[in-house]
Protein backbone atom coordinates (compact mmCIF):
# COMPACT_ATOMS: atom_id res chain seq x y z
CA UNK A 1 0.00 0.00 0.00
CA UNK A 2 2.78 2.39 1.04
CA UNK A 3 4.77 1.40 -2.04
CA UNK A 4 1.79 2.15 -4.31
CA UNK A 5 1.33 5.62 -2.73
CA UNK A 6 5.01 6.44 -3.14
CA UNK A 7 4.88 5.44 -6.79
CA UNK A 8 1.83 7.69 -7.33
CA UNK A 9 3.59 10.63 -5.64
CA UNK A 10 6.66 10.20 -7.81
CA UNK A 11 4.50 10.08 -10.92
CA UNK A 12 2.81 13.31 -10.03
CA UNK A 13 6.15 15.01 -9.41
CA UNK A 14 7.44 13.72 -12.71
CA UNK A 15 4.34 14.96 -14.43
CA UNK A 16 4.58 18.43 -12.92
CA UNK A 17 8.27 18.68 -13.70
CA UNK A 18 7.60 17.84 -17.31
CA UNK A 19 4.60 20.12 -17.41
CA UNK A 20 6.82 22.88 -15.97
CA UNK A 21 9.39 22.36 -18.72
CA UNK A 22 6.67 22.33 -21.35
CA UNK A 23 5.13 25.45 -19.87
CA UNK A 24 8.46 27.25 -20.10
CA UNK A 25 8.59 26.49 -23.81
CA UNK A 26 4.94 27.39 -24.42
CA UNK A 27 5.13 30.52 -22.26
CA UNK A 28 8.28 31.67 -24.04
CA UNK A 29 6.75 31.03 -27.45
CA UNK A 30 3.64 32.86 -26.31
CA UNK A 31 5.74 35.92 -25.43
CA UNK A 32 7.26 35.86 -28.89
CA UNK A 33 3.87 35.63 -30.57
CA UNK A 34 2.47 38.29 -28.26
CA UNK A 35 5.31 40.57 -29.35
CA UNK A 36 4.76 39.82 -33.01
CA UNK A 37 1.09 40.63 -32.75
CA UNK A 38 1.80 43.81 -30.79
CA UNK A 39 4.16 44.91 -33.51
CA UNK A 40 1.62 44.31 -36.26
CA UNK A 41 -1.45 45.41 -34.38
CA UNK A 42 -3.17 48.41 -36.04
CA UNK A 43 -4.43 49.33 -32.59
CA UNK A 44 -0.89 50.44 -31.80
CA UNK A 45 -1.05 53.12 -34.51
CA UNK A 46 -0.78 56.12 -32.26
CA UNK A 47 -3.86 58.25 -32.17
CA UNK A 48 -6.09 55.91 -34.11
CA UNK A 49 -7.44 53.82 -31.28
CA UNK A 50 -10.51 55.88 -30.56
CA UNK A 51 -12.15 59.13 -31.38
CA UNK A 52 -13.51 59.59 -27.90
CA UNK A 53 -10.40 61.03 -26.36
CA UNK A 54 -9.19 57.87 -24.67
CA UNK A 55 -5.90 58.07 -26.49
CA UNK A 56 -5.23 61.43 -24.88
CA UNK A 57 -4.52 59.42 -21.79
CA UNK A 58 -1.27 61.01 -20.67
CA UNK A 59 -1.56 62.31 -17.14
CA UNK A 60 -0.86 65.96 -17.84
CA UNK A 61 -1.60 67.12 -14.31
CA UNK A 62 1.53 65.43 -13.02
CA UNK A 63 3.70 67.29 -15.54
CA UNK A 64 1.91 70.61 -15.66
CA UNK A 65 3.91 73.74 -14.96
CA UNK A 66 2.91 77.35 -14.45
CA UNK A 67 4.97 78.78 -17.29
CA UNK A 68 5.70 77.36 -20.74
CA UNK A 69 9.25 76.18 -21.41
CA UNK A 70 10.12 78.86 -23.98
CA UNK A 71 11.96 81.80 -22.49
CA UNK A 72 11.44 85.46 -23.20
CA UNK A 73 14.92 86.87 -23.64
CA UNK A 74 14.33 90.24 -25.28
CA UNK A 75 11.71 92.58 -26.61
CA UNK A 76 9.12 90.50 -28.42
CA UNK A 77 7.49 91.25 -31.72
CA UNK A 78 4.83 89.62 -33.79
CA UNK A 79 5.66 87.79 -37.01
CA UNK A 80 5.14 89.37 -40.40
CA UNK A 81 3.38 86.55 -42.23
CA UNK A 82 3.96 88.19 -45.60
CA UNK A 83 7.67 87.43 -45.45
CA UNK A 84 8.44 85.30 -42.42
CA UNK A 85 5.92 82.64 -43.39
CA UNK A 86 7.41 80.89 -46.36
CA UNK A 87 4.04 79.80 -47.78
CA UNK A 88 3.23 83.46 -48.15
CA UNK A 89 6.65 84.76 -49.20
CA UNK A 90 7.38 82.30 -52.00
CA UNK A 91 4.16 82.83 -53.96
CA UNK A 92 4.80 86.59 -53.74
CA UNK A 93 8.32 86.12 -55.06
CA UNK A 94 7.05 83.92 -57.89
CA UNK A 95 4.56 86.58 -58.90
CA UNK A 96 7.00 89.45 -58.76
CA UNK A 97 10.39 88.11 -59.77
CA UNK A 98 11.89 89.19 -63.08
CA UNK A 99 15.48 88.28 -63.91
CA UNK A 100 16.06 91.59 -65.64
CA UNK A 101 15.08 93.69 -62.62
CA UNK A 102 16.16 91.31 -59.87
CA UNK A 103 15.56 92.29 -56.27
CA UNK A 104 14.85 95.90 -57.30
CA UNK A 105 11.72 94.74 -59.08
CA UNK A 106 10.15 93.37 -55.90
CA UNK A 107 7.75 95.30 -53.71
CA UNK A 108 9.17 97.13 -50.71
CA UNK A 109 8.20 94.48 -48.20
CA UNK A 110 9.95 91.66 -50.06
CA UNK A 111 12.93 93.84 -50.93
CA UNK A 112 13.40 94.76 -47.30
CA UNK A 113 13.15 91.14 -46.20
CA UNK A 114 15.51 89.75 -48.83
CA UNK A 115 18.09 92.48 -48.27
CA UNK A 116 18.14 91.45 -44.59
CA UNK A 117 18.05 87.74 -45.45
CA UNK A 118 19.96 87.25 -48.72
CA UNK A 119 20.38 83.51 -48.04
CA UNK A 120 16.59 83.13 -48.21
CA UNK A 121 16.48 84.85 -51.59
CA UNK A 122 19.10 82.44 -52.85
CA UNK A 123 17.17 79.42 -51.54
CA UNK A 124 13.79 80.72 -52.76
CA UNK A 125 15.17 81.35 -56.24
CA UNK A 126 16.87 77.96 -56.24
CA UNK A 127 13.48 76.37 -55.54
CA UNK A 128 11.88 78.29 -58.37
CA UNK A 129 14.56 77.92 -61.01
CA UNK A 130 16.31 74.63 -60.25
CA UNK A 131 14.17 72.39 -58.09
CA UNK A 132 10.78 72.86 -59.72
CA UNK A 133 11.90 71.93 -63.27
CA UNK A 134 13.97 69.00 -62.03
CA UNK A 135 11.09 67.74 -59.90
CA UNK A 136 8.72 67.91 -62.88
CA UNK A 137 11.17 66.07 -65.14
CA UNK A 138 11.84 63.36 -62.55
CA UNK A 139 8.14 62.99 -61.92
CA UNK A 140 7.67 62.11 -65.58
CA UNK A 141 10.51 59.65 -65.47
CA UNK A 142 10.23 58.05 -62.03
CA UNK A 143 6.74 58.97 -60.85
CA UNK A 144 4.80 55.75 -61.61
CA UNK A 145 5.43 53.98 -58.28
CA UNK A 146 3.89 56.92 -56.46
CA UNK A 147 0.62 56.98 -58.39
CA UNK A 148 -1.47 55.47 -55.59
CA UNK A 149 0.23 57.63 -52.94
CA UNK A 150 -0.68 60.74 -54.91
CA UNK A 151 -4.23 59.55 -55.55
CA UNK A 152 -4.67 58.78 -51.87
CA UNK A 153 -3.22 62.11 -50.78
CA UNK A 154 -5.43 64.02 -53.19
CA UNK A 155 -8.45 62.01 -52.07
CA UNK A 156 -7.75 62.96 -48.45
CA UNK A 157 -7.62 66.61 -49.43
CA UNK A 158 -10.66 66.47 -51.70
CA UNK A 159 -13.18 67.44 -49.04
CA UNK A 160 -12.60 70.72 -47.32
CA UNK A 161 -14.66 73.49 -45.75
CA UNK A 162 -14.61 76.75 -47.72
CA UNK A 163 -11.70 79.08 -46.99
CA UNK A 164 -12.35 81.98 -44.65
CA UNK A 165 -11.58 85.02 -46.77
CA UNK A 166 -13.48 87.73 -44.93
CA UNK A 167 -12.44 89.71 -41.82
CA UNK A 168 -13.27 88.41 -38.33
CA UNK A 169 -16.09 90.89 -37.74
CA UNK A 170 -17.96 89.36 -40.68
CA UNK A 171 -17.19 85.67 -40.28
CA UNK A 172 -16.66 84.93 -36.61
CA UNK A 173 -20.26 85.40 -35.45
CA UNK A 174 -23.47 83.54 -36.12
CA UNK A 175 -25.96 86.15 -37.21
CA UNK A 176 -29.70 86.35 -37.01
CA UNK A 177 -30.98 85.79 -40.55
CA UNK A 178 -33.61 88.53 -40.25
CA UNK A 179 -31.76 91.27 -38.43
CA UNK A 180 -28.20 90.45 -39.39
CA UNK A 181 -27.15 90.99 -35.78
CA UNK A 182 -24.98 88.44 -33.93
CA UNK A 183 -27.14 85.96 -32.05
CA UNK A 184 -27.32 86.38 -28.30
CA UNK A 185 -24.69 84.55 -26.23
CA UNK A 186 -26.04 81.86 -23.95
CA UNK A 187 -25.17 82.13 -20.30
CA UNK A 188 -22.72 79.35 -19.54
CA UNK A 189 -22.63 77.99 -15.98
CA UNK A 190 -18.85 78.03 -15.54
CA UNK A 191 -15.65 78.13 -17.64
CA UNK A 192 -14.60 74.77 -16.14
CA UNK A 193 -17.80 73.07 -17.27
CA UNK A 194 -17.64 74.74 -20.68
CA UNK A 195 -14.03 73.60 -21.16
CA UNK A 196 -14.98 70.05 -20.31
CA UNK A 197 -17.86 70.25 -22.77
CA UNK A 198 -15.74 71.67 -25.58
CA UNK A 199 -13.10 68.98 -25.10
CA UNK A 200 -15.71 66.23 -25.19
CA UNK A 201 -17.36 67.71 -28.28
CA UNK A 202 -13.96 68.05 -30.01
CA UNK A 203 -13.15 64.41 -29.31
CA UNK A 204 -16.60 63.36 -30.49
CA UNK A 205 -16.01 65.35 -33.67
CA UNK A 206 -12.88 63.30 -34.31
CA UNK A 207 -10.06 65.14 -32.61
CA UNK A 208 -7.40 63.02 -30.94
CA UNK A 209 -5.85 65.99 -29.12
CA UNK A 210 -7.64 68.93 -27.53
CA UNK A 211 -6.21 71.74 -25.44
CA UNK A 212 -7.20 75.24 -24.43
CA UNK A 213 -5.03 78.33 -24.01
CA UNK A 214 -5.53 81.98 -23.27
CA UNK A 215 -4.47 83.61 -26.53
CA UNK A 216 -1.11 85.38 -26.22
CA UNK A 217 -1.20 88.36 -28.63
CA UNK A 218 2.47 87.72 -29.50
CA UNK A 219 1.37 84.69 -31.51
CA UNK A 220 -0.98 86.61 -33.80
CA UNK A 221 0.65 87.73 -37.04
CA UNK A 222 1.53 91.39 -37.26
CA UNK A 223 0.77 91.38 -40.98
CA UNK A 224 -1.52 88.71 -42.39
CA UNK A 225 -1.20 85.82 -44.78
CA UNK A 226 -3.02 86.34 -48.04
CA UNK A 227 -6.68 85.55 -48.46
CA UNK A 228 -7.84 85.77 -44.85
CA UNK A 229 -9.85 88.94 -45.17
CA UNK A 230 -7.21 91.35 -43.89
CA UNK A 231 -5.52 94.12 -45.85
CA UNK A 232 -1.99 92.92 -46.55
CA UNK A 233 -0.42 96.31 -45.89
CA UNK A 234 -2.21 96.86 -42.59
CA UNK A 235 -1.28 95.47 -39.23
CA UNK A 236 -3.76 92.98 -37.83
CA UNK A 237 -5.72 94.72 -35.10
CA UNK A 238 -6.33 91.71 -32.87
CA UNK A 239 -10.10 91.37 -32.44
CA UNK A 240 -11.29 91.61 -28.85
CA UNK A 241 -13.18 88.36 -29.21
CA UNK A 242 -9.99 86.36 -29.82
CA UNK A 243 -9.58 85.64 -26.13
CA UNK A 244 -9.04 81.93 -26.06
CA UNK A 245 -7.52 79.41 -28.44
CA UNK A 246 -8.83 75.87 -28.67
CA UNK A 247 -6.36 73.45 -30.22
CA UNK A 248 -7.51 70.32 -32.00
CA UNK A 249 -5.23 67.78 -33.63
CA UNK A 250 -5.38 64.65 -35.70
CA UNK A 251 -2.64 62.09 -36.45
CA UNK A 252 -1.28 61.31 -39.88
CA UNK A 253 -1.88 57.73 -41.05
CA UNK A 254 0.80 55.54 -39.60
CA UNK A 255 2.10 53.36 -42.42
CA UNK A 256 2.40 56.09 -45.07
CA UNK A 257 3.98 58.39 -42.46
CA UNK A 258 6.61 55.72 -41.89
CA UNK A 259 7.25 55.62 -45.65
CA UNK A 260 8.01 59.33 -45.84
CA UNK A 261 8.91 61.31 -47.82
CA UNK A 262 7.65 59.70 -51.02
CA UNK A 263 4.54 57.85 -49.83
CA UNK A 264 3.45 59.94 -46.87
CA UNK A 265 1.17 62.92 -46.91
CA UNK A 266 0.06 65.70 -44.61
CA UNK A 267 -3.26 65.95 -46.39
CA UNK A 268 -5.01 63.31 -44.29
CA UNK A 269 -4.41 65.03 -40.96
CA UNK A 270 -4.74 68.49 -42.54
CA UNK A 271 -8.14 67.60 -43.86
CA UNK A 272 -9.39 65.98 -40.66
CA UNK A 273 -8.14 68.78 -38.43
CA UNK A 274 -9.62 71.40 -40.74
CA UNK A 275 -13.02 69.74 -40.75
CA UNK A 276 -12.92 69.25 -36.97
CA UNK A 277 -11.98 72.91 -36.41
CA UNK A 278 -14.87 74.13 -38.57
CA UNK A 279 -17.26 71.84 -36.74
CA UNK A 280 -16.07 73.00 -33.33
CA UNK A 281 -16.37 76.61 -34.50
CA UNK A 282 -19.90 75.91 -35.67
CA UNK A 283 -20.77 74.40 -32.30
CA UNK A 284 -19.46 77.45 -30.45
CA UNK A 285 -21.25 79.88 -32.75
CA UNK A 286 -24.53 78.13 -32.07
CA UNK A 287 -24.02 78.90 -28.40
CA UNK A 288 -23.88 82.56 -29.42
CA UNK A 289 -20.13 83.09 -29.16
CA UNK A 290 -17.56 84.09 -31.75
CA UNK A 291 -15.32 81.45 -33.31
CA UNK A 292 -12.76 81.50 -36.11
CA UNK A 293 -10.89 78.43 -37.35
CA UNK A 294 -7.19 78.71 -38.23
CA UNK A 295 -6.47 75.63 -40.24
CA UNK A 296 -3.81 73.81 -42.24
CA UNK A 297 -2.25 74.03 -44.81
CA UNK A 298 -2.09 77.85 -45.02
CA UNK A 299 -5.22 79.41 -43.53
CA UNK A 300 -3.90 81.01 -40.37
CA UNK A 301 -3.90 84.41 -38.70
CA UNK A 302 -1.51 83.20 -36.02
CA UNK A 303 1.40 80.91 -35.24
CA UNK A 304 0.24 77.51 -34.15
CA UNK A 305 3.12 75.77 -32.27
CA UNK A 306 3.40 78.21 -29.33
CA UNK A 307 -0.34 77.97 -28.77
CA UNK A 308 -0.05 74.19 -28.52
CA UNK A 309 2.65 74.68 -25.90
CA UNK A 310 0.49 77.17 -23.98
CA UNK A 311 -2.42 74.73 -24.15
CA UNK A 312 -0.33 72.00 -22.51
CA UNK A 313 -0.42 69.63 -25.46
CA UNK A 314 3.34 69.31 -25.74
CA UNK A 315 6.71 70.98 -25.99
CA UNK A 316 8.66 72.35 -28.91
CA UNK A 317 11.25 69.83 -30.09
CA UNK A 318 14.45 70.24 -32.07
CA UNK A 319 12.66 70.05 -35.45
CA UNK A 320 10.78 73.15 -34.31
CA UNK A 321 7.45 71.39 -34.26
CA UNK A 322 5.58 70.38 -31.13
CA UNK A 323 6.11 66.95 -29.59
CA UNK A 324 3.21 65.54 -27.59
CA UNK A 325 3.40 62.64 -25.12
CA UNK A 326 0.77 60.65 -27.01
CA UNK A 327 1.57 61.14 -30.68
CA UNK A 328 5.11 62.48 -30.66
CA UNK A 329 5.04 64.87 -33.59
CA UNK A 330 2.86 62.70 -35.80
CA UNK A 331 -0.14 65.01 -35.94
CA UNK A 332 -1.42 68.17 -37.57
CA UNK A 333 -3.21 70.76 -35.44
CA UNK A 334 -5.79 73.47 -36.05
CA UNK A 335 -6.86 76.34 -33.81
CA UNK A 336 -10.19 77.96 -33.04
CA UNK A 337 -10.08 81.45 -31.55
CA UNK A 338 -13.12 82.35 -29.50
CA UNK A 339 -14.61 84.49 -26.76
CA UNK A 340 -16.46 81.55 -25.20
CA UNK A 341 -15.42 81.72 -21.53
CA UNK A 342 -13.07 78.79 -20.93
CA UNK A 343 -10.61 77.56 -18.35
CA UNK A 344 -7.17 77.38 -20.00
CA UNK A 345 -5.00 74.30 -19.55
CA UNK A 346 -1.53 74.55 -18.06
CA UNK A 347 1.63 74.00 -20.10
CA UNK A 348 3.50 70.74 -19.51
CA UNK A 349 7.15 69.85 -19.08
CA UNK A 350 7.70 66.15 -19.69
CA UNK A 351 11.40 66.36 -20.51
CA UNK A 352 11.45 67.05 -24.25
CA UNK A 353 13.85 69.99 -23.87
CA UNK A 354 16.41 67.81 -22.11
CA UNK A 355 15.87 64.87 -24.47
CA UNK A 356 16.20 66.92 -27.67
CA UNK A 357 19.54 68.31 -26.48
CA UNK A 358 21.11 64.86 -26.60
CA UNK A 359 19.04 62.98 -29.20
CA UNK A 360 19.50 64.91 -32.50
CA UNK A 361 18.21 61.95 -34.55
CA UNK A 362 15.94 64.29 -36.53
CA UNK A 363 18.82 66.63 -37.38
CA UNK A 364 21.06 63.73 -38.40
CA UNK A 365 18.36 62.30 -40.67
CA UNK A 366 17.13 65.60 -42.13
CA UNK A 367 17.98 65.49 -45.84
CA UNK A 368 17.94 69.28 -46.24
CA UNK A 369 19.98 70.20 -43.18
CA UNK A 370 17.15 72.48 -42.08
CA UNK A 371 17.14 71.17 -38.51
CA UNK A 372 19.86 72.67 -36.37
CA UNK A 373 22.41 70.47 -34.60
CA UNK A 374 23.08 73.41 -32.30
CA UNK A 375 21.12 74.92 -29.48
CA UNK A 376 18.21 77.30 -29.25
CA UNK A 377 18.38 80.80 -30.69
CA UNK A 378 16.44 83.99 -30.09
CA UNK A 379 13.53 84.45 -32.46
CA UNK A 380 11.45 87.60 -32.07
CA UNK A 381 12.39 87.83 -28.40
CA UNK A 382 11.89 84.16 -27.51
CA UNK A 383 14.52 81.45 -27.09
CA UNK A 384 13.62 78.41 -29.19
CA UNK A 385 14.81 75.90 -31.76
CA UNK A 386 14.72 77.43 -35.21
CA UNK A 387 14.04 75.50 -38.38
CA UNK A 388 15.49 76.80 -41.66
CA UNK A 389 12.14 76.81 -43.44
CA UNK A 390 13.61 77.68 -46.83
CA UNK A 391 15.89 74.63 -46.82
CA UNK A 392 13.06 72.51 -45.46
CA UNK A 393 10.55 73.56 -48.10
CA UNK A 394 13.14 73.18 -50.86
CA UNK A 395 13.36 69.52 -50.03
CA UNK A 396 9.55 69.25 -49.67
CA UNK A 397 9.11 70.66 -53.13
CA UNK A 398 11.72 68.40 -54.66
CA UNK A 399 10.25 65.03 -53.72
CA UNK A 400 8.04 62.85 -55.85
CA UNK A 401 4.82 61.20 -54.75
CA UNK A 402 2.43 63.31 -52.76
CA UNK A 403 5.31 65.68 -52.01
CA UNK A 404 6.64 66.73 -48.66
CA UNK A 405 9.13 65.25 -46.28
CA UNK A 406 8.16 64.61 -42.63
CA UNK A 407 11.30 62.51 -42.07
CA UNK A 408 11.72 64.31 -38.74
CA UNK A 409 8.26 63.08 -37.76
CA UNK A 410 9.02 59.49 -38.77
CA UNK A 411 12.38 59.22 -36.99
CA UNK A 412 11.47 61.02 -33.74
CA UNK A 413 11.72 58.56 -30.83
CA UNK A 414 8.51 60.02 -29.39
CA UNK A 415 6.69 59.17 -32.64
CA UNK A 416 6.51 55.46 -32.33
CA UNK A 417 3.69 52.99 -32.13
CA UNK A 418 1.62 52.80 -28.99
CA UNK A 419 2.63 49.22 -28.22
CA UNK A 420 4.10 47.94 -24.96
CA UNK A 421 7.69 48.37 -26.14
CA UNK A 422 7.63 52.00 -27.19
CA UNK A 423 5.20 53.05 -24.49
CA UNK A 424 7.57 51.60 -21.90
CA UNK A 425 10.56 53.34 -23.48
CA UNK A 426 8.65 56.63 -23.49
CA UNK A 427 7.62 56.20 -19.86
CA UNK A 428 11.20 55.43 -18.84
CA UNK A 429 12.45 58.59 -20.56
CA UNK A 430 9.73 60.75 -19.07
CA UNK A 431 10.15 59.43 -15.54
CA UNK A 432 13.94 59.22 -15.37
CA UNK A 433 15.19 62.31 -13.48
CA UNK A 434 18.87 61.55 -14.20
CA UNK A 435 18.70 61.77 -18.00
CA UNK A 436 20.75 58.58 -18.29
CA UNK A 437 17.96 56.81 -20.15
CA UNK A 438 17.96 59.63 -22.75
CA UNK A 439 21.50 58.66 -23.74
CA UNK A 440 20.97 54.89 -23.58
CA UNK A 441 17.65 54.79 -25.42
CA UNK A 442 18.81 57.28 -28.06
CA UNK A 443 21.85 55.06 -28.73
CA UNK A 444 19.58 52.01 -29.01
CA UNK A 445 17.19 53.89 -31.28
CA UNK A 446 20.04 54.81 -33.63
CA UNK A 447 21.32 51.22 -33.63
CA UNK A 448 17.95 49.50 -33.96
CA UNK A 449 16.04 51.82 -36.30
CA UNK A 450 18.49 53.33 -38.79
CA UNK A 451 17.23 55.14 -41.88
CA UNK A 452 18.83 55.45 -45.29
CA UNK A 453 21.65 57.93 -45.91
CA UNK A 454 19.72 61.25 -46.04
CA UNK A 455 21.11 62.00 -49.51
CA UNK A 456 19.22 58.97 -50.84
CA UNK A 457 15.90 60.68 -50.09
CA UNK A 458 16.53 63.12 -52.94
CA UNK A 459 15.27 62.65 -56.47
CA UNK A 460 17.80 61.25 -58.97
CA UNK A 461 18.31 64.65 -60.64
CA UNK A 462 19.48 65.98 -57.30
CA UNK A 463 21.75 63.03 -56.59
CA UNK A 464 19.35 60.76 -54.72
CA UNK A 465 17.40 57.53 -55.15
CA UNK A 466 13.80 58.48 -54.18
CA UNK A 467 14.31 56.52 -50.96
CA UNK A 468 11.73 56.35 -48.21
CA UNK A 469 12.36 55.83 -44.49
CA UNK A 470 10.56 52.50 -44.57
CA UNK A 471 8.78 50.50 -47.29
CA UNK A 472 5.30 51.67 -48.25
CA UNK A 473 2.25 49.75 -47.01
CA UNK A 474 0.84 47.20 -49.43
CA UNK A 475 -2.06 49.44 -50.41
CA UNK A 476 0.23 52.18 -51.72
CA UNK A 477 2.43 49.94 -53.88
CA UNK A 478 1.22 51.05 -57.28
CA UNK A 479 3.16 48.41 -59.20
CA UNK A 480 1.14 45.68 -57.45
CA UNK A 481 -2.16 47.11 -58.71
CA UNK A 482 -1.51 49.07 -61.89
CA UNK A 483 -0.09 47.74 -65.11
CA UNK A 484 2.21 50.60 -66.13
CA UNK B 1 -9.70 41.10 -30.38
CA UNK B 2 -6.76 38.99 -31.38
CA UNK B 3 -5.71 36.03 -29.27
CA UNK B 4 -2.24 37.17 -28.27
CA UNK B 5 -3.50 40.45 -26.87
CA UNK B 6 -6.54 38.90 -25.22
CA UNK B 7 -7.20 38.25 -21.56
CA UNK B 8 -7.33 34.51 -22.28
CA UNK B 9 -3.75 34.61 -23.53
CA UNK B 10 -2.48 36.22 -20.31
CA UNK B 11 -4.57 33.77 -18.28
CA UNK B 12 -2.82 30.89 -20.06
CA UNK B 13 0.56 32.58 -19.59
CA UNK B 14 -0.23 32.73 -15.87
CA UNK B 15 -0.99 29.02 -15.81
CA UNK B 16 2.26 28.28 -17.67
CA UNK B 17 4.19 30.41 -15.19
CA UNK B 18 2.65 28.57 -12.23
CA UNK B 19 3.37 25.18 -13.77
CA UNK B 20 6.94 26.22 -14.50
CA UNK B 21 7.48 27.38 -10.93
CA UNK B 22 6.00 24.18 -9.44
CA UNK B 23 7.97 22.00 -11.86
CA UNK B 24 11.15 23.94 -11.12
CA UNK B 25 10.57 23.58 -7.38
CA UNK B 26 10.22 19.78 -7.63
CA UNK B 27 13.19 19.59 -9.97
CA UNK B 28 15.36 21.59 -7.53
CA UNK B 29 14.20 19.54 -4.54
CA UNK B 30 14.94 16.25 -6.32
CA UNK B 31 18.49 17.40 -6.97
CA UNK B 32 18.99 18.75 -3.50
CA UNK B 33 19.25 22.43 -4.53
CA UNK B 34 18.05 24.74 -1.82
CA UNK B 35 15.90 27.56 -3.25
CA UNK B 36 16.08 30.53 -0.89
CA UNK B 37 13.83 33.54 -1.47
CA UNK B 38 16.57 35.53 -3.18
CA UNK B 39 17.22 32.67 -5.61
CA UNK B 40 13.52 32.71 -6.44
CA UNK B 41 13.75 36.49 -6.84
CA UNK B 42 16.68 36.21 -9.23
CA UNK B 43 14.87 33.49 -11.15
CA UNK B 44 11.79 35.71 -11.41
CA UNK B 45 13.88 38.60 -12.76
CA UNK B 46 15.52 36.29 -15.26
CA UNK B 47 12.12 35.02 -16.45
CA UNK B 48 11.05 38.63 -17.07
CA UNK B 49 14.28 39.25 -19.00
CA UNK B 50 13.76 36.08 -21.03
CA UNK B 51 10.17 37.05 -21.81
CA UNK B 52 11.24 40.59 -22.69
CA UNK B 53 13.86 39.33 -25.14
CA UNK B 54 11.40 37.09 -26.93
CA UNK B 55 8.70 39.75 -26.95
CA UNK B 56 11.19 42.37 -28.22
CA UNK B 57 12.25 40.20 -31.13
CA UNK B 58 8.62 39.34 -31.92
CA UNK B 59 7.49 42.97 -31.69
CA UNK B 60 10.32 44.19 -33.92
CA UNK B 61 9.51 41.56 -36.55
CA UNK B 62 5.81 42.45 -36.32
CA UNK B 63 6.64 46.12 -36.81
CA UNK B 64 8.67 45.30 -39.89
CA UNK B 65 11.95 46.19 -38.19
CA UNK B 66 14.25 43.20 -38.88
CA UNK B 67 17.30 45.24 -38.00
CA UNK B 68 15.93 45.95 -34.53
CA UNK B 69 14.95 42.26 -34.17
CA UNK B 70 18.47 41.14 -35.13
CA UNK B 71 20.48 43.56 -33.00
CA UNK B 72 17.98 43.48 -30.15
CA UNK B 73 17.96 39.69 -30.31
CA UNK B 74 21.77 39.60 -30.18
CA UNK B 75 22.16 42.18 -27.40
CA UNK B 76 19.30 41.09 -25.16
CA UNK B 77 19.81 37.42 -26.09
CA UNK B 78 23.45 37.57 -24.97
CA UNK B 79 22.45 39.28 -21.74
CA UNK B 80 19.80 36.58 -21.20
CA UNK B 81 22.23 33.71 -21.87
CA UNK B 82 25.03 35.15 -19.73
CA UNK B 83 22.66 35.85 -16.87
CA UNK B 84 21.21 32.33 -17.25
CA UNK B 85 24.70 30.87 -16.79
CA UNK B 86 25.25 33.08 -13.75
CA UNK B 87 21.84 32.14 -12.36
CA UNK B 88 22.54 28.45 -12.89
CA UNK B 89 25.75 28.69 -10.89
CA UNK B 90 23.87 30.42 -8.09
CA UNK B 91 20.97 27.95 -8.10
CA UNK B 92 23.13 24.82 -7.93
CA UNK B 93 24.95 26.10 -4.85
CA UNK B 94 23.87 23.79 -2.04
CA UNK B 95 24.09 26.49 0.62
Amino acid sequence: MAGKKLKKTINRRQFLKRAGAGSAVLGGAGMGFFGYQSGKDPESYTGWETHEGAQQSFNRKRWSVDKPHYKKVGPTKRADARTEVIFSRRPSLQRQWRDETGIDGLDEVLQDYYRRNPQDLELDLYAMKEIAPKQRADMQKYGDPFTLAMAWSNAMGAVSPPRINRPPAETDFLRNRRTGEPVESMKMKSPEKTSKLIKKISHELGSTLVGIAKLNPDWVYLYPMRGRGFESDQEIDIPKHWQYAIVVGSPMSWDPMYANPTYGTSNDAYSRSRIIAFRVASFIKQLGYAARPHTPGTDYDLMVPPILIDAGLGEQGRPSIVITPELGCNFRPAIITTNLPLKPDKPIDFGVQRFCKTCKICAENCPSGAISMGGMVEVRGYLRYKLDTAKCLNFWDSTLGSMGCRICVAVCPYTRKANWLHKTARDVIINDPTGLSDTVLTALQKRFYPGPDPQKYYIPSLGGENASYRKPPWWLRSEDFIDF
Amino acid sequence: MQFFSSGLFWFLEGIFACLFIIGFKYWAEDRGYIMSFWKWLLLGIWIVLFGFTLAFVGTSLGEGEPNAALFGGIIFGLITIISAVGLWRIVIRKS
